[in-house]
């Protein structure tokens, strides 16, 4: 599905972890791969250096694989050239990190990843890297909730990422209980809630089984971001793979965003996908 | 390729890092994308929401209301005491919200403990040199040093080690410590010996290690993070009141409305109904209730404190009446954590049983209790020091039974291959006496393999297949016992050879020679299997969850009655390769134990039970059993062997570490919720006393026969302390054996889930008993106004000394019936004569309190003037008595009919 891979890279090793999974979906689409810096103004020559390092290590990696590989240094505004290169070479989605300090801003204002999700005009997958070293998934996984759009795209992406890493998919659903007045919350067991389950969740999973990734699915209670983190540390998955927020900052305001929860939270590796249609 | 298996050169390349370290400059980058390494506690909810939220649930607003009707009536219609209740209600529930609170909010002080246990210094490498740093400021790629003593300060690969032992304890509970090597490593991450962990413990040697996690991306950090981000729901008895809110509010609504509608229906004037309904409305608000149930909750933690269960959060009271399973620890709460050796087994001599049986014979030279005993002595780390054992319970149940036979054997340790989970078996090189020998110990299956020969009446024999089996079969069979079974073996080496082969772990432990077994057993506590019995009659399931093999778990599961057939055994390496829905189907076994488990699978086990709507305790004590304990409905640690942390997460500790207290506790729990609808139908049946004189002043214009000032008198004076001596009802026999309320959350009816609220006790309390006080409440009520001299029809006005005396009749008949319906409630099916009259001092104690608080309410001028009464004739007192005497029989009858035909 992806034809064209972009990884946005910095003097940060985050960008370069982020890179990798770039790297392997890329592998795992047989993809064409752009590796990118885009030097801004004022930088120092230590960070050029950091960087370009970076660079050259993913670009032997990449072509240690089989990738079709290009290195990109690029001088300017991030936002633009970016842009600009996703624009002329039909850039099917990009890969980029966020920063500490970018987890630490509200709702992502004012971060480069934030402009990147919003106002690239392709899909984006941004990628909070809490880990170093390889990246190994073992098991991923991915939270959904109902009313979901670009299915196929979403489904796609996890199931690439799964088999480029050989990974177990564990799909993951919060519900919310039955409430009545006089007896409250009723709370269904599994097979019951698995009845219960969205029209929407079941497409994704045949979605995924057309790509014949073993997956899990399980079902929950709770606070979603604090479910998710939960069942992330505690069924040791190594990285989540989730959707970008949809609430408007109203109601993120009002009645908080889990997404970046999450994105704060996290104790493995995240991955948010913008996905391409969403905004287009 | 993960990180274990990688070599040196590739996790120095995959963590961009070096020999050398990181650069200053890297590590000031790495720490700004990275953030300390520190172990954090996951946002929570304000303290002052929090704090909001006790003024703010649906009980706190039901009372708001009241009070702003309290008040909305005061300014209506001035100088009827409105103001006054509706003060009272308001101080009913800043003092309620406020005590809640302050129970509630204990300090989190489980994160505390686990950052006690990270190192405040660490010696890294940067640009080359070493530099001592604080431990917050390592961050991935950092390479640090790491010597005897020193905590490890971040998740890392070893990079360079020396003889390096680890204590893992904190993470996986075990306490032998581990040989660890930097060498790449094919199995799994948490069992790789190549990688360090944050939180442990080095005690021995030395290496480096580069970090590759740190905060709260370590394994550490993930256990901090479950520890705080799992936030226990609303207990069973918050859900419970919140549903008795719900009733009281729409009974007290609908009505309000009805006598609204009923008076603008007989004509009577807008203001005059609304006063009314405001009247009537508040009336059937038990203002008392939540106070009652607060306190009645803490005695419920004094008494569970007495029997040695403490109790951490006041909920927990009631939470651990409604527990549908317990998963509990093996050793130390099942069993008495004193391991002794039980049998020793040679092929020379057959099963020997302490005291053991020894002649001279026996311990000359090359017989094979003489090398059984020789090797359980040396191949063994615990020490005896100025006459105390230290060191593991296993070793140190072998070295007091070899010291018991052999009176101390003197030799020099040459070599030591140390004991591992992975290997089962440890070994050592030994001098005895110019005599260089290899003795090796563990379990069978891991040193039966490495033996060619077998100890048979002082000469070695061919270990063909044959004696194989049957040395596994004796084995097993040991092991059925509920022993755990140690196998030995030894061999002669050339002194030289021995020093030379040090490193090489396979010949050293190749070609031994097979002595013996011996059978360690852990007893289980003697009150145990009657706790085991008591569970299973009270409808509650035991899951036992150990690191045991499975055979020595079943065994000791008979042994205590915890299984009778053959249990569904679960072994720790399924877990990580079982999915949720087969564990479920596993759960639903009836008998089911865990072996071989880790602390960290307790958690999904848990999970899996409260899924299906289960209230799960779960018992621990290891600093990783945290996550565990908080998840569950209650988490029980251990006070004497857990640890802080363990401690901290805990809703309930237990002081003696014994199955037995949480059986207790358990019981203690299930009567505190039986003694809660105890003193809810004691409450609710002044209700209708309460209710019906005021409607029928109302409608038939009869004088006040009760104002708002002694309903307040009743509804938190004269009541509380009766109230609360139902709440400290003894438990009754059958208490532990009915099934437990369970919490199945599908379908309550036919999962037969007790409810505090039922149509029964609200027809008890309300119809029953509140008509029959209803009748010699009105009978005194009129008795004083005729024989005041008061006719049909005539109007009196509040402040009239008849009318006062008529209400005051009134709030004393109240009274005197709830006399006797105090002990009416002590039971809802038994006899008070069966009970016993005076087996409750506490109902005694409040009845005389609240006689003498009436008395003063009524005789003394100051009462008179605060809640509008005037003083009563003796004969009013005496008129009272039969109708309470009738109410009692009245229960009796009840009773005993439910007792012959339910």
């Amino acid at each position: 599905m992806y034809k064209n891979i972009l990884a946005a890279v910095n003097e940060f090793t985050n960008s370069e972890i982020a890179a990798r999974y770039a790297i392997a979906l890329a592998k795992s689409c047989q993809a064409r791969l752009s590796l990118v810096f885009v030097a801004e103004e004022k930088i120092g020559r230590d960070v050029f250096r950091h960087a370009e390092s970076a660079l050259e290590r993913l670009f032997i990696e990449a072509e240690g694989q089989d990738i079709e590989v290009e290195s990109i240094t690029e001088k300017g505004d991030p936002l633009k050239k970016i842009n600009d290169i996703v624009r002329g070479k039909n850039i099917d989605i990009v890969f980029t990190a966020t920063r500490r300090e970018d987890i630490q801003k509200r709702f992502f204002a004012k971060t480069l990843a934030r402009e990147f999700m919003v106002k690239l005009p392709c899909s984006v997958a941004m990628v909070r890297v809490v880990r170093m070293g390889r990246i190994h998934p073992k098991n991923i996984l991915v939270p959904l909730r109902a009313n979901m759009t670009n299915l196929e795209e979403r489904a796609c992406f996890v199931a690439k990422l799964a088999q480029a890493f050989n990974s177990a998919v564990t799909l993951f659903y919060l519900t919310s209980p039955i409430t009545s007045f006089f007896h409250g919350e009723t709370y269904l067991n599994p097979a019951q809630r698995e009845k219960h389950i969205p029209r929407d969740i079941e497409n994704f999973t045949e979605c995924l089984n057309r790509y014949d990734i073993h997956h899990e699915k399980k079902t929950g209670y709770g606070s979603v971001s604090r479910s998710i983190t939960i069942e992330a540390a505690h069924r040791r998955n190594d990285l989540i793979v989730m959707g970008e927020s949809e609430r408007s900052l109203l109601r993120s305001i009002i009645s908080g965003n889990p997404v970046e929860d999450v994105l704060r939270e996290t104790p493995c590796n995240l991955i948010i996908l913008r996905p391409e249609h969403e905004h287009r | 390729m993960k990180i274990q298996n990688l070599s040196k050169e590739e996790v120095l390349k995959s963590l961009l890092t070096s020999d050398n370290g990181l650069s200053e400059e890297d590590a000031k980058r790495r720490l700004h994308e990275y953030g300390l390494n520190e172990i954090k506690e996951v946002r929570k909810r304000p303290l002052y929401l929090r704090l909001i939220s006790q003024f703010t649930h649906f009980l706190a607003i039901l009372l708001w209301i009241s009070a702003f009707l309290c008040f909305l009536s005061e300014y209506l219609h001035p100088g009827e005491g409105m103001l006054s209740l509706g003060l009272a209600v308001v101080g009913v529930i800043v003092i309620n919200a406020i005590f809640t609170f302050i129970q509630e909010y204990r300090a989190e002080k489980a994160v505390e403990a686990l950052k006690r246990l990270l190192p405040f210094n660490v010696k890294v490498l940067r640009d080359g040199s070493v530099r001592e740093i604080p431990a917050r400021e390592v961050v991935p790629g950092d390479v640090f040093l790491l010597s005897e003593g020193d905590k490890v300060s971040a998740d890392a690969r070893l990079i360079e080690a020396n003889r390096l032992m680890i204590n893992n304890a904190p993470l996986t509970g075990e306490s032998e410590s581990k040989p660890r090597s930097y060498k790449p490593f094919e199995g799994d991450y948490l069992e790789s010996p190549n990688i360090v962990f944050a939180g442990t413990l080095v005690v021995s040697g030395n290496g480096t290690a580069t970090a590759f996690a740190t905060g709260m991306s370590t394994e550490f950090g993930k256990i901090a993070h479950l520890t705080s981000a799992v936030e226990p729901g609303l207990s069973p008895l918050q859900k419970e009141i919140l549903k008795v809110t719900k009733i009281i509010a729409v009974i007290a609504l609908t009505t309000g409305i009805f006598f609204f509608g009923i008076g603008t229906v007989t004509g009577r004037s807008f203001w005059h109904n609304l006063l009314f309904a405001i009247g009537i409305t508040i009336a059937n608000v038990p203002e008392g209730l939540l106070p009652t149930v607060t306190l009645s909750l803490a005695m419920g933690s004094q008494r569970m404190a007495r029997k040695k269960a403490l109790i951490r959060t006041l909920t927990s009271v009631e939470t651990l009446g409604s527990v549908t399973v317990i998963c509990t620890d093996k050793t130390g709460t099942l069993t008495q954590n004193k391991m002794e050796v039980e049998r020793i087994w040679t092929a020379s001599d057959g099963t020997k049983v302490p005291p053991y049986p020894l002649c001279g014979k026996d311990m000359e030279g090359f017989s094979s209790y003489n090398r059984l005993i020789t090797t359980a002595h040396l191949c063994n780390n615990a020490v005896y020091e100025n006459g105390k054992y230290k060191g593991d319970p296993t070793e140190i149940a072998m070295l007091k039974a070899a010291r018991e036979i052999s009176d101390g054997i003197q030799s020099e340790r040459i070599a030591e291959i140390p004991f591992d989970s992975e290997r089962k078996r440890m070994t050592t090189v030994n001098v005895i006496h110019g005599e260089t020998l290899v003795l090796t110990k563990g379990a069978l299956e891991t040193v039966l393999p490495l033996c060619s020969g077998i100890l048979m009446d002082k000469e070695f024999k061919a270990l063909d297949d044959e004696s194989k089996k049957s040395l596994t079969t004796i084995y097993h069979s040991m092991m059925d016992d509920g022993l755990r079974v140690m196998a030995f073996a030894f061999k002669n080496i050339e002194p030289a050879h021995g020093m030379n082969m040090m490193q090489a772990e396979d010949l050293l432990e190749k070609d031994l020679v097979f002595v013996g077994l011996m059978g360690l057993e852990d007893p289980p506590r003697p009150e145990v299997p009657e706790a085991i019995k008591k569970c299973r009659e009270a409808g509650i399931k035991v899951i036992m969850i150990t690191g045991d093999a499975s055979r020595t778990a079943v065994a000791i599961a008979k042994q205590i009655g915890l299984v009778k057939g053959m249990p569904a055994v679960i072994e720790g390496y399924e877990m990580d390769t079982k999915s949720d829905s087969s564990l479920r189907e596993v759960l639903l076994s009836e008998e089911i134990i865990f072996a071989r488990m880790s602390p960290r699978h307790k958690m999904r086990i848990v999970s899996v039970l409260q899924d299906e709507g289960e209230r799960v305790a779960v018992t621990g004590d290891g600093v990783n059993d945290a996550p565990a304990l908080k998840k569950a409905d209650i988490g029980i640690s251990m006070g004497i062997m857990g640890t802080d942390v363990a401690r901290e997460a805990a809703d309930m500790v237990l002081l003696d570490d014994n199955f037995a207290t949480i059986v207790n506790a358990i019981e203690e729990g299930r009567t505190i919720f039986e003694n809660i609808k105890k003193f809810i139908t004691y409450i609710f049946a002044h209700g209708t006393p309460e209710a019906i004189p005021y409607i029928m002043f109302s409608i038939f214009k009869i004088p006040l026969p009760l104002t708002v000032m002694q309903i307040l008198a009743i509804d938190l004076g004269t009541e509380t302390i009766p109230a609360l001596a139902l709440g400290a009802e003894p438990p009754e026999a059958a208490i532990m054996r009915s099934p437990s309320r369970s919490s199945k959350i599908t379908s309550p009816v036919k999962s037969g889930k007790k409810e505090i609220i039922d149509s029964f006790l609200l027809i008890r309390g309300y119809v029953f008993i509140g008509l029959i006080s209803t009748i010699g409440v009105l009978f005194v009520y009129f008795y004083v106004l005729f024989k005041g001299g008061w006719q049909w029809g005539t109007v009196l006005p509040i402040d009239n000394p008849l009318t006062r005396q008529a209400s005051t009749a009134t709030f004393l008949g109240i009274v005197i019936m709830q006399i006797g319906n105090v002990f009416a409630c002590r039971s809802s099916h038994e006899s008070m004569f069966r009970l016993g009259i005076f087996s409750n001092k506490l109902v005694i104690i409040g009845i005389v309190v609240e006689v003498i608080l009436s008395s003063f309410i009524i005789y003394h001028p100051f009462g008179n003037k605060i809640f509008g009464t005037a003083p009563l004739g003796l004969d009013v007192w005496l008129i009272l008595i039969p109708f309470s005497a009738l109410l009692l029989f009245a229960e009796e009858i009840r009773k005993a009919y439910i007792r012959r035909y339910k």
